[in-house]
Parts: structure tokens; sequence; C-alpha cells
């Protein structure tokens, strides 16, 4: 096991987090159970007054866990150069079984998180506070992923072992790979972008045709389909090299950190149409302005990875 | 416009320092009237005017205030309330005295995140209109009595409230500028507010343009 | 989402008009984030400081195992580890440490060779400057800086007489003094001729301490070392990148020490503020509920809370780091340092490197920002729904 600062601070703040999540999920569940706006006693006004409480925790995890992803793949770049093999995040975090489903999971509670925040943001301008019910049954679930992430995250880091060599993602994200994500090398890459490109202008009719199940369906098959194709051919214009297939490498500093800029773009695009579109449908009164934001960071993410590959055919006259 | 049905307010129920500040208490304030609430100390004035504002609910009965039963609403709705309908002069003014006039005017409406030009505009208007255009930038607690007194009307009036709720508004004032509140509350009734006033100053008793006098007596009326 | 400035202003008003409290936080934030900051600034410079000293150093090291532990290795086997594919050069080294008694510290004794190539390359210099057959003819020696001081503090003026293995004493010359470059660790070392040191730490002539190689591809430095392993079953073999992995490791334990206390006064803040947070006076008190009979919600009280907690907190953080930034790299960190230089007092003679990256920061920023932001969530909520009817009266 490993003990270094950066360790040492996720685990302070995983704790914290545990904490104070752990007495919002049982406040959750008193609203889930008692919670009642018709009622005019003292327990209701107390839930009301518990779930102001329960809201700010939500909120000061959330806004923490944006940041602490980030910290976290910095983490694993730099304990990458300990472990022998491994060349960046992507070879520690494959060196445990688990890695992967560790960065499911995180990705997941983000979207899962914001959602609930957009949806108490919601929630609070109704008087009636007709969604308390739901929004606190939500963060049960939210919770329980929260939990498996975090347990997920400290037997990570524990688990980690320094004299165990492991793959680099040169060899993790290619064809003879074994490795969970290898399926996807099966696509050829001509499909895997046609099918890009094609889900984001039914992206860009639907947020014309204002549609919400329509567009909230089409985002996550786009955030789906940007993830493989980057995969399998933008990240190859990026690093220049038509066998590098790696999704983390563009995150260090030869990159100039595009990495970032990729995946930041790509969760804000998709992560307005997912929970605007749910948002929508549970309130039909509220601002249709996620359409124009979602279309507006998903088409930057479309620019900059279109970008890549044009520049170098621009530059070298072939392809990779 | 106001109505209460059947409060009463219990403190401290069911324990020895039980209090009852009201019991049983019916009234009915329409619009654009003005109404003296009087009666000697302790005989329960700031709790009814609490009641009315949302800030407390009552032990029993209900009271509706412009069609919303202000008496059942959560917490969050009552403080839109009191934001969106009630202007405030409290019994000490309970201005913050470390802070100027002008930043103790704007506070009713700091959370709804004012539109800065609009709202300067609509300071400075009141500060014209109670004359204290030149104590903008003093702190309250270098201001007179008088003038602190004028600093709450100002700010209990930014929000362009229907109703204004006063507690003892002239227990710190002489007599001159008692008479010179009661101008203002005559001058606000012209436009078209409600207003409560609770007092036991004899000066409110026989005012022409008073609509009700309530008299209040260990929590009866 | 538009940022409410009459808020935020609120929130600097009233940290403002409660300066006694707010400067007693920062303060106390402050310093500790000045020594958490401190200690990584420290052990980040003296890594760094490490990994030039680590380039440096043989590409691959051969030392034998005997019973589990080091011992000797046969000179013999370095014609046999030059007939290896890929290896460029194999020198043998001889060296020990010497306990000096009197001063209670350890000397590092390395052997030099006029013949052999030297290993290092700052010897390498001093071995060409300086006349060897008169050291081996005359019995003398070379010695660091830090070596020179400890030995006059002790009156060996210009000799010093060692104790071999066998008890006798050998008389040796101070012939020069080296001056130590950057490197951390040559402070401490003597150079004098192979014999000298076979002599005094009583070793058979046949055998070295150990054998170091060059390699020409630094690519195939894990098959060489594969190799010599099938070669030399009895051998340890040592690579430069297993040395940096291992100080790496050393460092981050050393700083995971101290951070694992930092964590636990850091959790003592947290009660402070707490604490603070929670006690509130009654002028406090009043203006929120007068906040709130105006038609504040809960949640801008909340908010308020928050503001002034990051305010506070970002203050304390540049202010904590810019003290660290001046008491690390202009005054050198005093008392500090040491902890980190380890067992030594002939180690800390250098610089340390000015070295601040992005990451630090994010780390500083995780250990201490949220944990005081999280110590006052539940105090500024049960601030906010107090009653608030309390102002009528
Ligand atoms: N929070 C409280 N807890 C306990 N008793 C209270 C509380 N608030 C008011 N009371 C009691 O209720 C009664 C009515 O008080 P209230 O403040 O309404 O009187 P008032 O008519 O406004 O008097 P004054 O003219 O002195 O302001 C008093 O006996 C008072 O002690
Ligand atoms: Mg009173």
């Amino acid at each position: 096991m490993f003990l270094t600062p950066e360790i040492i601070a996720i685990y302070t703040l995983n704790i914290i987090f545990l904490f104070f999540s752990i007495f919002a999920f049982i406040i959750s569940i008193n609203i889930v159970m008692h919670w009642n706006v018709n009622r005019t006693d003292e327990r209701q006004y107390g839930l009301e007054k518990k779930s102001i409480l329960v809201a700010t925790i939500i909120k000061f995890i959330f806004i923490l866990k944006l940041p602490l992803f980030i910290f976290f793949v910095f983490t694993a770049n730099k304990i990458s150069g300990v472990i022998t093999g491994a060349m960046c995040a992507a070879g520690v975090v494959n060196s445990i079984s688990f890695g992967l489903w560790l960065f499911v999971f995180k990705i997941l509670n983000l979207f899962i998180f914001g959602f609930w925040i957009a949806l108490h943001n919601m929630d609070t301008k109704d008087e009636q506070l007709s969604l308390t019910k739901l929004k606190f049954s939500i963060f049960i679930v939210a919770f329980m992923l929260l939990v498996i992430e975090i347990i997920y995250e400290i037997s990570f880091f524990s688990s980690l072992n320094i004299d165990k060599i492991v793959s680099c993602c040169g060899t993790l994200f290619s064809v003879a790979s074994s490795s969970s994500f290898s399926f996807i090398f099966n696509i050829p890459s001509s499909i895997a972008i046609g099918f890009f490109y094609l889900i984001f202008s039914l992206l860009v009719v639907f947020s014309f045709l204002k549609n919400e199940p329509l567009f909230l369906v089409i985002n996550i098959i786009f955030f789906i389909t940007a993830l493989i194709s980057l995969i399998l051919f933008f990240g190859t214009y990026i690093y220049e090299l038509p066998t590098h297939h790696c999704p983390y490498c563009f995150l260090q500093q030869e990159y100039y950190y595009v990495g970032y800029l990729l995946y930041i773009t790509l969760f804000i695009g998709t992560f307005s149409g997912i929970s605007g579109s749910i948002l929508s449908m549970l309130n039909r009164k509220n601002r249709k302005d996620f359409y124009k934001k979602s279309l507006l960071f998903n088409s930057i993410y479309v620019a900059i990875v279109t970008a890549y590959p044009i520049v170098y055919y621009i530059k070298n006259g072939v392809w990779l | 416009m106001i109505e209460c049905k059947n409060i009463t307010k219990i403190f401290n129920q069911n324990r020895h320092n039980e209090q009852i500040a009201l019991k049983n208490i019916n009234l009915k304030i329409k619009k654009n009237e003005l109404t003296v609430l009087r009666g000697a100390s302790g005989s329960g004035k700031s709790t009814l005017l609490s009641l009315i504002a949302a800030l407390s609910r009552p032990t029993k009965g209900e009271i509706i205030v412009d069609g919303k039963r202000v008496s059942k609403m959560l917490e969050n709705s009552t403080a839109m309330f009191r934001r969106e309908n009630i202007g405030f002069i409290f019994q000490k003014y309970n201005l913050i005295s470390t802070l100027n006039s002008y930043e103790n005017i704007i506070l009713p409406t700091i959370p709804s995140n004012p539109n800065e030009k609009e709202l300067t505009r609509h300071v400075d208007t009141l500060l014209e209109m109670f004359s204290i255009t030149n104590k903008k930038e003093s702190l309250v607690k270098n201001l007179s009595g008088g003038e602190q007194q004028r600093v709450a009307i100002a700010r209990s009036l930014i929000n362009n409230p229907k109703i204004i709720i006063a507690d003892e508004p002239t227990a710190n004032l002489d007599k001159k500028l008692s008479l010179e509140f009661i101008k203002t509350m005559q001058k606000l009734k012209q436009q078209n507010r409600t207003i409560i006033i609770a007092t036991h100053d004899p000066l409110f008793f026989n005012l022409n343009f008073c609509d009700n006098i309530i008299e209040m007596k260990d929590g009866h009326i | 989402m538009k940022i409410n400035h009459y808020l935020i202003g609120f929130a600097i008003s009233s940290l403002f008009r409660r300066d006694a409290k707010s400067f007693f936080i920062i303060f106390i934030f402050t310093s500790l984030i000045f020594l958490l900051s401190s200690i990584l600034f420290i052990s980040n410079s003296i890594k760094e400081e490490l990994f030039i000293t680590l380039d440096s150093l043989p590409q691959i090291t051969v030392q034998k195992l005997q019973a589990g532990r080091h011992a000797n290795i046969e000179i013999s086997r370095v014609d046999k580890l030059l007939k290896l594919n890929g290896v460029q050069s194999a020198i043998p080294r001889v060296w020990g440490y010497y306990y000096f008694e009197n001063a209670g510290v350890n000397f590092s004794i390395v052997g030099i060779d006029s013949f052999d190539k030297q290993y290092k390359k700052n010897f390498e210099e001093l071995v060409e400057n300086i006349d060897f057959d008169e050291l081996e003819k005359n019995d003398s020696m070379i010695v660091g800086e830090g070596v020179k001081e400890i030995l006059s503090q002790n009156y060996y003026k210009d000799f010093f007489n060692f104790v071999k293995a066998d008890g006798e004493l050998k008389k040796i010359k101070i012939s020069s003094v080296f001056k130590s470059s950057t490197v951390l660790e040559s402070n401490d070392i003597i150079l004098m001729p192979k014999n000298l040191v076979l002599d005094i730490f009583g070793m058979s002539k046949l055998k070295v301490t150990d054998i170091v190689l060059e390699v020409a591809n630094p690519q195939e430095i894990p098959t060489i070392s594969q190799k010599i392993k099938n070669l030399f079953p009895d051998t340890r073999v040592i690579t430069n990148s297993d040395l940096r992995v291992s100080y790496q490791n050393i460092f981050d334990y050393k700083s995971g020490m101290f951070l694992a206390l930092f964590v636990v006064s850091a959790f003592t803040f947290f009660m402070i503020i707490y604490d603070k947070a929670s006690g509130l006076s009654s002028e406090e008190k009043r203006e929120i509920g007068v906040l709130k009979a105006l038609g504040w919600k809960i949640d801008d009280i909340i908010k308020i809370k928050f503001y002034e907690a990051f305010i506070v907190s970002f203050i304390s953080f540049l202010l904590g780091i810019i003290v660290a930034l001046f008491f690390v790299y202009i005054l050198q960190a005093p008392l500090l340092r040491d902890i980190f230089m380890g067992y030594s007092r002939l180690k800390p003679a250098f610089e340390l490197p000015f070295i601040l990256d992005l990451q630090t920061i994010f780390l500083l920023f995780f250990l201490t920002i949220p944990i005081y932001i999280a110590a006052i969530i539940i105090p500024s909520w049960r601030v906010a729904i107090m009653n608030a009817d309390e102002v009528m009266r």
C-alpha cells in the first residue's frame, strides 16, 4: 500500500464525504417516509429545514467532486511514474481489476449529483415543493452509488502494487488487448466515425425539434459514441500515431492538456442535454435554454475533435 | 386582505413556563385600511404582528393574508411571502448598526439580486423622501434616533410592500418626530398600502385617517 | 446564473464587522496551511535534488547476496559481465561506511583507481586533477568539505587515524579537500586509493563491494539485468529506475507521515472552527433574525456563511502559501529541512531548488479549504434555521 500525500488527501475527503452523506442519507429516508406538504405539524416543518441541510451537503460534495475528478487523474498520472510499465493514468487504473469500474462510477456519480442539484433548484422555485419526495428518493440511490465509488476508490489505492509490472496504455488500448475495453476495437473506425457524425446531426435536428425524450436519448448515445470514436479514431490524430489509442495520455502536458477541454465540453454538453430534458419532462414550465447550451458545448466538442484530423491532413497531405 | 380566525398562541406549551399570549382572536382587516393595535405591555401586540407576518405560526387557528394561508406555509415560502408583501418597522428599529444607511435600506432586496441601476434610483428617492440623503454613507450607529427611524421606514418600503407592519414605532421618539411619523403613515396610506401599527402611544388613538382601533388586553381583543 | 454581488459584498462586510474573530481564524488557518505547504515544498525540492543526483548514478549496479545480505563480490566477474551484449563498461567499486565515534557520524569511503574509468562524473574530474601516484605513495586521501570540518573540530588537521578491521591504527594524510557540487551526497565522502580502502575495511584483494555497469542503449536495461540474474543467481541487480522508485517512495512516505500528523491537527482545527461557527454573539443572532424577518431564506443565510468561509479560507490559503514560499526558498527552511534530511549531520549543504507545480497547489487546496468549509456546514445551517420571531421582542 501507498501513502502519498495525494492519496491521503483523497482519503480525507472521502471520509468527510462519507460522514456527511450518511447524515444526509438518514435525513433523506425520513423525508421519503414522512414528507407531506399538507401536514402542518412540527415534524413536517422540521423536515423542511432538514431538507435544506441535505441540499447544502449535496451541493458541497458535488462542487468538490468536479475538480477532484481531475485531481484523481493527476494522481494516477503521478503514480504511473512509480509503477513499472505504466506510462499514464491508464496503466495505473487498469493495474487493478476494478479500476475501470471506479472510473465508470465516478462519471456516473458526477452526472447524478449534478442532476440532483438541477432538480433541487427547480423544486425550490415551486411553493408546494412537489418534487421533494422524488428528489430524496433519487438521493437515496445516489448515496449508494457514492458509497460504492468510495469503497472502490479506497480499495483501489490500497491494492496498488508497485512491484507488479503493468501494461502501458499502448497495449491496453489495442486490438490485441484482452481488457474490458477491447470489444470496441472490433468496430471498424469508419463506421464509428460515420455513426458519431450521424448522431451529432440528429442531435442538432432534435435540438430544433425541441422534443425532450428524443433529445435525452440522443444525448446519452452521443456521449457513448463520442467516447468510442475518440478512442478509436480522433485520439490517434491527437497523438499523431496510428496505434496509440489511449484516452488518458492527452490529459498530459505534452498534448497541452487538451483532454481536459474535450472531456469538460463533452460533459457540459451532454449533462445539460440529459438533465434539462428530464427536468422539462417533470415540469412543463421549466426553461428551455438547455437545448441551446447542450448544442453549443457538444458542437464545441465536435469542432475540436474534427479539427485534429483535418489539421493533420493539411500539414501532411495524408491520413493516418 | 388580512383575516385571523380563532387564533391562539401559546408559548412553551406543556411546560412549567407555559404562556398563553393570544386567545381566540378573530380579526379582519380590509385592503388599504390603517389599523391601530393598542394595549398595555405584554398584551400580545407583537405576537399578533409576528403571526400575520408569518414569522411564527399560531398554536391554533388560521391566518389568511392576500388569499394565502400564511399560518400553514413552509418556511421557504414564508420568506418569499415577507419579501414580496411585508414592510417591517420594528420596535427597536433593528437596523444593523455597523452598516451605513444605504446598506441597511437595501437589505431586503439583496437575496433577489436586484438590478443595480433600478435599486440605486429607488434608494435615492426614498432617501430624498425622508430627507436623509446626506446620511446615505453614515454608519447607522452614528445617527440620531429620528434618523434611524427614517432609515427603518425607508427599508420597509424598498420592496414596495402591500402591507406595512409597525411595532411601537414611536417608542423612542419625541412628540415632534412622532407627529412626523404619523404624517408619513398618512402618506403611505394614500399610496394604497395596508398598515398595521401596534402602539400604546395616545397620539395614535384619535387619528382621522385611522380605520380601526383594536384594543388588546391579556391576549384578547 | 447571475452572480449576486450584493450577497458577496454583504459577506465581505460582515467579515470586516467581526474583524477580531475573522482575524483569529485567518491566523490559525494561515499557520496551518503554511506548515503544510512548507513540508510539501521541502519534500518536493529534495526529491528533485535527489533525482538530479540519481541521473549521475550508474545505470546498473550488481551486488552479491549471501544469506540474504549484501556481500563482497568476486572481481573475476567483471570480465564475464563485460562479455554480455550491450554492456559498455563494467567497473568494480570499493566503498563503505566508516563510523567516526567521536563525532557520531558516518563517512562514506570510496576507493579510486587511476586505471578504472570512474563511474561518477564529478569524481572523474577530481581524479584527473590529482596526482594519483602521490596519494598512493603517501597514504593520503581527499575529503569532502563536511568531512574536513568534522575532522578539524576533532583536532585532526592534516591526517586521520582510521581503526582497521583488525584493530590496528592506520594513519592517512589529508591531501586536499574537494568542493561539493550541488549534489546532496558528496559532502560526507572520502576518496582514497583502492588498496587503502581494502586495507582499512580488511577486505580480500580479490573482492570488491559491487560492480557498476554502463549500457549503450538504456532501453536494454531490463533485459540485461535479467541476463545478469540468470548468469549469477546469487546477485542483486539494481537499476537506476529502481532507485528512483524507491526514493520517490521514501519521500512520499515521509511526507505521508507528516500528512497523517497534519490530518490530526486539521481535525483539531475543524473542531475550533465548528465551535467558532456555532457560538454566535447575541448581536449576530439578532442580525440573522432581522435578515430572516426581512425575507431572507434559510438558503440565503447559508450562502452568506459559505461566502464568508470561502473568502476566509482563500485568503489564508494565499497567505499561507506565500509565507511558505518565502520560508522555504528564501530562508532555506531552517529547522524543518533537517527533519527531511535524515540521519547524517553532514548531508545538508545545498540550496533547495525552486519548484512549484500545479499539482502541489491542487493538493494543498484539497487538504485545506474543503475541510474548513465542511466544518461550517452544520453550524451555518443551525444558525440559519433559528426562529426569527425573537426580533419582535
Ligand atoms: N418567545 C416567547 N417565549 C415566551 N413567551 C413569550 C415569547 N414571546 C412573547 N412572549 C410572552 O407573550 C406575551 C405577549 O408578548 P408581546 O411581546 O406580544 O407583548 P406586547 O403587547 O408586544 O408588549 P410590549 O408593548 O411590551 O411590546 C408576554 O407575556 C410575553 O412574555
Ligand atoms: Mg411588543
